[in-house]
């Protein structure tokens, strides 16, 4: 069942359209990513769901019932910001505390208990003296959530929670999110503009781009059936590399780019001479820079080949290179959007 | 991406003018300051002290210095104790309503609406004004015949015989003992406003707007997010406000001056005002200099209290 629908939500600043017409599902349960580069819309998506934002149009459905007007306090959703926006007078215990008072309806006592509980499950009970300065970007991480967490909330908001936390935490502060996201099973919200973490944490994705939805899948659906060629290069590292076929445009992934001899018996390959510029050694990968005789001089092809596989390549040389027949995406030349396979000539099989 | 930092380095050493001398060129730029400072301030100031404690008037320009009995006279004197009490209760008073006042004004002025500059540039305009000629605006709407507040009083029947505030037809503000201060610390107020109002405002939108946000989501009410959140979070710079606020009151004497002078008897008498009629317009400058010296000491650790506090106050 849907606890949050987004119908035609539209959000203009003048002439800037930051969203553009959002219909959205998010069921009970599920951890929805957005996903999309800086500016796309996606933070006012999130704050119009907060209700931090009026919409400019549309409107919002919590749990069937239109909140589009309420303000952010009658929604009962919690939100852990991008800044964690801990209130550096409070300690610890009173930020947790904060949202708890604020519903005015809980004894002294009651409140010490649910905090120190939630300070428990989120290993920060040892922190609950001190002020947010003295805390580490980690800890100040656990008491946002524990904050959002302490009121019981129908959504959790999360925005980029992630991106304040230096790389090598961030791996371990993922997989924390997500089990704790599981052994709750709250409905999560979770804006990211890092398609590491989007693919790696979400149950679907929503990729925006220019305030418009592009795609809503899970992660395998929107890296291999990506709907248009937006999503198509703004996912992976590097995204797909697209040729222009004339008619329409051919795309593969820079992983399914592989040397002919590498591809199996019997497949139905479509071979590419692959003139060779820059080998890009990046140790368990290596990125490899060239051209296919297919494209315009100054279009730049992009293979990636795990460092493993043990055949020796070199700049300024042209290879044999294939893409498998159900490797190849077609996209429509003026829409951008993904069209039915279509011959390129020149198949082969590989024998 | 971040790019690497490009050094460059100049080939040829060119010949060094006096702005690559960091020493002269900052000597040179704070000169004037500190001209300014040791001739209009620090000279008088030197002046002032050495005037306390010596037997000088205008008749008699000799210093001969006769130690503390400038102070010992001075608090003997029934105006004098009259002005200190005036002069503190001047000072909190007005303090307390403009503080209060300010932070409502700059509530409101942080707030976006339409017009909202014209608002802002309305609200500085007693800043902007000559301190002397706002007050005289206020003599007149203080007269106690001609008096426009009167005639808006008695319009709403408010003033005259039979009405809350009547049987007379004057409410003659700068002439009643309670209405004169009350007149005096409302004028002090409507002239320190501005300047607070400006510096509150300043703190309240330099206030994360994510922390303004997250009391909104975790459910916080009006009061609630301005008591707990945006209050707390400004007190370093109400602090400050508050101590320009003492500094320009104590410190002042325009207002009462023009509006009462001190009058009726010495019920609005302050020290800087009574330090000015008994030295200059009295001619004992001794006298006059130590009742202008007086609240130095107080002031000063008020101020070094403040500051202080300020800083511990300090959270981010």
């Amino acid at each position: 069942m849907a606890i949050i629908e987004l119908k035609g939500l539209k959000k203009h600043f003048h002439a800037v359209k930051a969203v553009d017409g959002v219909d959205l599902k998010i069921d009970e349960g599920e951890l929805l990513v957005i996903l999309g580069p800086s500016g796309c819309g996606k933070t006012t998506l999130m704050r119009m769901i907060a209700g931090l934002e009026k919409p400019t149009a549309g409107d919002i459905y919590i749990a069937g019932e239109r909140v589009t007007e309420l303000p952010p306090r009658q929604r009962k959703l919690a939100m852990v910001f991008q800044s964690y926006a801990l209130y550096p007078h409070m300690t610890v215990f009173n930020n947790i505390a904060f949202p708890l008072k604020a519903q005015g309806n809980l004894s002294k006592d009651e409140i010490r208990q649910k905090v120190e509980d939630a300070a428990t499950m989120l290993g920060v009970h040892r922190l609950l003296d001190r002020k947010p300065r003295q805390l580490s970007g980690g800890e100040r991480q656990r008491v946002a959530l524990c904050r959002a967490m302490v009121k019981e909330p129908r959504v959790l908001l999360l925005d980029e929670p992630l991106s304040n936390l230096d790389a090598k935490l961030r791996a371990t502060a993922r997989d924390e999110l997500q089990r704790f996201q599981r052994h709750l099973g709250i409905t999560t919200i979770f804006v990211t503009h890092d398609q590491i973490e989007a693919m790696g944490m979400g149950d679907r994705i929503v990729v925006m781009n220019a305030g418009k939805v592009r795609q809503v899948g899970t992660p395998k659906e929107v890296y291999h059936e990506s709907a248009d060629t937006f999503v198509a290069t703004f996912l992976g590292s590097p995204g797909m590399n697209l040729i222009d076929w004339g008619e329409f445009i051919v795309g593969f992934r820079p992983e399914q780019f592989i040397p002919k001899e590498v591809a199996g018996t019997g497949e139905a390959i479509q071979p590419f001479a692959f003139h060779i510029h820059r080998v890009e050694y990046l140790g368990a990968d290596q990125l490899l820079y060239g051209e296919i005789a297919e494209t315009a001089e100054d279009v730049i092809t992009v293979a990636r080949l795990p460092a493993a596989l043990d055949i020796p390549i070199t700049a300024d040389r042209t290879y044999e290179f294939c893409v498998l027949q159900q490797h190849l995406r077609f996209f429509d030349k003026d829409t951008g959007l993904r069209i039915a396979p279509r011959p390129l000539g020149k198949e082969q099989t590989y024998a | 991406m971040r790019e690497a930092a490009v050094v460059t380095s100049r080939p040829n050493a060119q010949r060094l003018s006096i702005a690559d001398n960091e020493g002269i060129l900052g000597t040179l730029f704070l000169l004037p300051a500190i001209l300014y400072i040791v001739l209009l301030v620090g000279l008088p100031f030197v002046f002032a002290i050495a005037f306390s404690m010596a037997d000088v008037s205008v008749g008699n320009t000799q210093l001969n210095f006769i130690g503390l009995d400038n102070f010992v006279n001075i608090v003997k004197t029934n105006q004098f104790r009259r002005s200190l009490f005036n002069t503190f209760f001047f000072t909190i008073t007005s303090q307390i309503i403009m503080i209060i006042l300010a932070n409502i004004l700059a509530l409101v002025l942080s707030i976006d609406f339409r017009g909202k500059w014209i608002a802002r540039f309305l609200i500085m305009l007693p800043w902007a004004t000559p301190i002397s000629l706002g007050t005289i605006g206020w003599l007149w709407l203080l007269d106690s015949k001609f008096s426009p507040i009167d005639w808006v009083l008695r319009a709403v029947h408010l003033l005259g015989p039979g009405t809350l505030l009547g049987p007379g037809l004057h409410m003659n503000y700068l002439g009643r003992e309670e209405l004169a201060m009350a007149s005096v610390i409302a004028v002090q107020v409507w002239r320190m406003l501005p300047l607070t109002a400006v510096i509150l405002m300043a703190g309240l939108t330099s206030i994360d707007q994510d922390l303004i946000d997250q009391a909104e989501v975790d459910g916080a009410s009006f009061w609630r997010s301005l008591l707990q959140v945006k209050i707390p979070l400004i007190l370093p710079i109400m602090n400050v406000a508050l101590l320009f606020g003492i500094i320009y009151t104590v410190g002042d004497m325009t207002i009462v001056y023009v509006l009462t002078r001190g009058g009726p008897v010495y019920y609005t008498q302050i020290l800087p005002t009574w330090a000015f009629f008994k030295g200059i317009e009295g001619g004992a400058l001794g006298e006059g200099a130590a009742t202008a010296l007086f609240l130095f000491p107080i002031l000063l650790a008020v101020a070094i209290l403040m500051l202080r506090s300020s800083r511990r106050m300090e959270v981010t």
